[in-house]
């Protein structure tokens, strides 16, 4: 037995460090504004970064054969909760969706642990079943994604869904489906955007707004041309930590999924490549984890945990720079938001754990 | 073998996902340097406001550094309602100060906007109450500088100046046409916002205002202020429908005074009619000019030796027939037999249809083209019409006789003072013109000049020396007299022009007119005198616009101190028998030569000597035979 990978954790600690500091940063006006206490967010997430840090410390140390173990309760679980949170009284809306469990203001989004639960399931199911057939194999997994991705929607958390819906169809991808269908999957996904456009054109201008902004500043181009006029000023260097312009009210919510607007304002190309250069070291780590492992479960989870992470990633960053239209997901590790923060704590204490398995 | 491909699909997914973070540094990339421009300017634009500090627009300024267009410099009210901390107590405490409804502040201090102007109720304030608010020291609260249009004198030289709107732009006359020298560029206090609209710490720039250019004009403040009284005294007086004037310097083209009656009050615009603000009869108007226009064919004449002044006669029955039409003198009756010279003096008609007869229509239209009839001056004032003349083509034998006395034309009194000034200046057309040069106000620095413009040379100096001593006669000797200075020598003409609506000639209606220079040896002003329609007064340019010229002359005299001649021509009462004599030029000769060619006058010696060495009154003036002139002799 090894010991566990350094570099992912060294990685991880200097992200959430670094991600506290920039929720200072863009949320301090905001909380002073809201609460009178330019602290409010920070200390929040302190707490949760804490509480994040003993949580990978507890899960590194426990063997991850134990999901496979439980990966029917889990899952089972997983989908009473997503149940539940649609109850209104059990569940409280935030934001317009109803995908929350208070507690105190604190809250938890049972997605995110949905997330996690499926991605165990699916490893542990493609472990047992060698593909055989795309009818008897891939079918039952994908009727259980879906039946997930729907109780998702009613919330709706359409981010959420569509990371748990395109980790599932990776993890497949790897585990040697064929090729054919994939490009089917394609083509049927392409169909749906079809009929839902002929069904009511106006999504087809929801969809191509993002390609101007401009076209609807105060409307759908409202959020985009904001964080561009954050990034865009930041040029080379950034305008200094702390002295971001569009933090003052111009960026709705800047701490949560719009942070790294306000991390490319202060800090510029120079502070952007060093992010990314953090999260494709999460990322690269986690995937050799994967490709170090003997044990197939563990290969399949630790890649399906990367991929999610490094799919959020991606998803988020494209919205931030105006790549795709806002879906409304938030930057692992960055963004304000305690369960998210916790279930990515939760993935790395696990990534971790399997670590230790490397055979190299 | 299985491990193998699964192996190869993450590596796979590695590479897309590696793939897209190179698209997104990319995209940032491109946000950050490539677009940064246009970003940083956008988001500057949505960060900065504005508080504009108003620039004063250029001042009008007189050839004798009278201001009259200026501005006042007053402070308005403006504030930030996001920047208000305690609404209430502002809205106390500037509603008290303002002396108005708490209601009224309240509503512009709740508004919405980013910036209020607190309009009407904290537009242009006086320096104690704008102290008053200072001294409050509020935050949110501005008092920022606006300038104010202000004319001291009124109405004086409205026309020209024309005027600027609320918001100080030019609206008419140099105003507009100079507006893009005049108008300032505005200054601002900068400062970056927060989407709520309170202040950033980090910024605030102060952009001074730049204010406008001075114009500095050719007029001269007291000789236009004597015009605008003549000229309001006249429509007093005789209820005329419209009188103007002109003064204009022969020798370079500068316009020293223009006005028009009625005018307006730049400062209170809205109550006249967008007629009454827009002509300018001196340059607008055309009409039949009437015998000043005598002056043209006199000094065409002249230039094409077709008349000899003092020797040739015509003999005036009362009336000139032509090609079957008859063409009646003024005078019932007729003048009889004159010298040409009373043909000028007498203002006669027959005597001016042979005059324009012997040059023939080719020489008298060339002349009356030459001297810039029918066509624009080039006057740098907007409004200016062109005049009507005939067209050769067209010129018969009628056409001609009339045109030689000025009538069956259209011209403006501009066209007319700017041509008699070449044929008095020594035969140069100039092109008239009131800016002389526009002035950067805190440099000094001179941005645009205007020189005096040569149009062309149209007779000889010979010629002009004649006309202006024909002309002078006029005023001595002639129709002219009621514009006689004692102790100075006045050459003029006056004209009586019958006014002409749809083409047939209005009874008892006339535009009476005098144009008039000094001194007529050496001429350093042109007047010219318009009044439309004067009421209860014969109507004779001779009996009521040639006293408005002599007053006028008078202020001349005392603003530029023209220094009386030492000797004048004396007036005669009873002119029609008298003969006249030019004195020749005798400077150099010898006393016995001289004696011989001064033998039609008495002449004073004094001196000793054999060689004549002055002559007063200079050579080429014309005085009545055996009139007593001075002989200076030396060796």
């Amino acid at each position: 037995m090894k010991k566990i990978d350094k570099h992912l954790l060294i990685a991880v600690i200097i992200l959430s460090l670094f991600g506290l500091l920039m929720i200072y940063s863009s949320s301090n006006i905001w909380a002073e504004y809201k609460f009178n206490d330019p602290y409010k967010y920070l200390k929040s997430q302190a707490i949760f970064l804490i509480l994040g840090y003993i949580i990978i410390y507890i899960v590194s140390k426990i063997n991850y054969q134990i999901y496979y173990k439980y990966s029917n309760i889990i899952l089972f679980i997983c989908i009473i909760l997503l149940i539940l949170v649609l109850i209104p009284g059990i569940g409280s809306v935030r934001n317009g969706s109803r995908s929350w469990f208070g507690i105190g203001s604190f809250g938890i989004q049972p997605s995110e642990f949905v997330k996690l639960g499926i991605i165990i399931f699916t490893s542990k199911y493609l472990n047992n079943n060698k593909i055989k057939s795309i009818k008897s194999s891939v079918l039952p997994i994908l009727l259980i994604v879906i039946l997930l991705f729907g109780l998702i929607m009613l919330q709706p958390d359409f981010g959420t869904g569509v990371i748990l819906v395109m980790t599932i169809i990776a993890m497949l991808f790897i585990s040697g489906v064929n090729m054919s269908f994939f490009i089917k999957l394609g083509i049927l996904g392409l169909l749906g955007i079809v009929v839902l456009v002929i069904i009511a054109p106006y999504r087809l201008e929801r969809i191509t707004s993002f390609l101007n902004p401009w076209a609807d500043p105060l409307g759908s181009g409202f959020q985009i041309i904001q964080s561009l006029y954050a990034i865009g000023p930041g040029g080379l260097l950034g305008m200094g930590l702390g002295n971001s312009i569009q933090k003052h009210f111009y960026l709705p919510e800047p701490q949560t999924d719009f942070i790294f607007s306000i991390i490319s304002e202060e800090l510029g190309f120079a502070g952007v490549l060093i992010v990314a250069t953090l999260f494709v070291t999460i990322i690269k780590r986690g995937l050799n984890i994967s490709l170090n492992q003997e044990n197939n479960f563990a290969k399949y989870l630790a890649f399906g945990i990367s991929f999610s992470l490094a799919f959020q990633t991606i998803l988020n960053l494209m919205v931030v720079v105006g790549l795709i239209p806002v879906t409304g997901v938030t930057l692992p590790f960055l963004s304000y938001g305690g369960s998210s923060l916790l279930v990515s704590m939760v993935s790395i204490g696990i990534l971790l754990n399997i670590s230790k398995y490397n055979s190299k | 073998m299985f491990n193998k491909q699964i192996h190869k699909r993450i590596k796979v997914v590695l590479l897309i996902i590696i793939i897209c973070f190179i698209v997104i540094i990319g995209k940032v990339f491109y946000i950050q340097v490539i677009d940064y421009k246009k970003l940083s300017n956008l988001a500057s634009n949505l960060w900065s406001r504005n508080l504009v500090i108003g620039a004063n627009r250029g001042r009008i300024i007189t050839k004798d550094n009278v201001t009259v267009a200026d501005n006042l410099t007053t402070v308005s009210l403006v504030v930030v309602p996001n920047q208000i901390k305690n609404k209430d107590d502002v809205i106390k405490d500037l509603a008290k100060i303002l002396n108005v409804d708490e209601s009224k502040i309240s509503e512009h201090v709740n508004k919405s906007s980013s910036i209020e102007i607190v309009h009407p109720e904290g537009r242009q304030l006086s320096f104690d109450i704008a102290d008053q608010i200072n001294n409050l020291n509020y935050e949110g609260v501005y008092l920022l500088k606006e300038g104010k249009r202000y004319y001291p004198y009124d109405t004086l030289l409205s026309h020209t100046i024309g005027y600027a709107g609320i918001d100080n732009q030019g609206l008419s006359g140099l105003e507009l046409k100079y507006d893009e020298y005049l108008t300032g560029k505005s200054g601002a206090i900068k400062y970056f916002s927060d989407a709520k609209g309170n202040k950033l710490d980090k910024s605030s720039v102060y952009e001074e205002p730049t204010n406008g250019m001075d114009i500095y004009l050719t007029i001269d403040y007291d000789i236009q202020s004597s015009v605008e009284r003549e000229l309001n005294n006249i429509m007093d007086k005789y209820d005329a429908d419209d009188a103007w004037s002109i003064v204009m310097d022969p020798n370079n083209g500068e316009i020293l005074a223009i006005s028009s009656k009625p005018d307006f009050s730049p400062t209170n615009y809205q109550n006249y009619s967008i007629e009454t603000i827009n002509r300018n009869h001196a340059i607008w108007a055309t009409y039949e000019p009437g015998s000043t226009f005598k002056i043209i064919t006199l000094a065409a004449s002249i230039e094409e030796k077709t008349v000899d002044l003092l020797n040739d006669t015509f003999t005036d029955s009362g009336s000139i027939t032509v090609d079957g039409a008859r063409i009646k003198c003024w005078k019932s009756g007729g003048h009889g037999t004159q010298t040409y010279l009373q043909v000028v003096q007498n203002s006669c008609n027959p005597g001016f249809v042979s005059l324009g007869n012997k040059l023939g229509k080719e020489k008298l239209f060339k002349y009356i083209n030459d001297f810039g009839f029918g066509k624009k001056t080039g006057i740098d004032l907007n409004g200016e019409s062109s005049g009507i003349l005939f067209k050769i083509n067209n010129v018969g034998p009628v056409e001609l006789a009339t045109t030689s006395f000025g009538q069956g034309i259209s011209v403006s009194a501009i066209q007319q003072i700017t041509a008699v000034s070449a044929t008095i200046n020594g035969g140069t057309l100039y092109k008239p013109y009131v800016v002389k040069r526009i002035v950067e106000p805190n440099t000094g620095e001179i941005i645009k000049e205007n020189k005096p413009q040569i149009v062309r040379k149209v007779i000889s100096n010979e010629t002009s020396q004649t006309v202006r001593m024909a002309l002078e006669t006029v005023v001595a000797y002639g129709t002219g007299r009621n514009a006689y200075i004692e102790g100075y020598r006045v050459g003029g003409k006056t004209g009586t022009a019958q006014k002409v609506n749809n083409g047939i000639y209005m009874s008892g209606n006339y535009i009476l007119s005098f144009i008039g220079f000094l001194p007529a040896d050496n001429p350093q002003v042109v007047v010219y005198v318009a009044i439309d329609n004067p009421k209860g007064i014969t109507q004779y340019g001779g009996t009521v616009a040639a006293p408005i010229a002599k007053n006028i002359m008078l202020d001349i005299i005392d603003k530029l101190k023209i220094e009386k001649s030492d000797y004048t021509l004396e007036k005669v009462y009873n002119w029609y028998d008298t003969k006249y004599e030019t004195i020749p030029n005798v400077i150099g000769q010898e006393l016995s030569e001289a004696k011989k060619q001064l033998k039609n006058f008495t002449v004073n010696y004094s001196g000793s000597g054999n060689i004549i060495k002055s002559i007063s009154p200079s050579p080429n003036t014309i005085l009545p035979v055996n009139s007593t002139i001075k002989v200076l002799l030396g060796d």
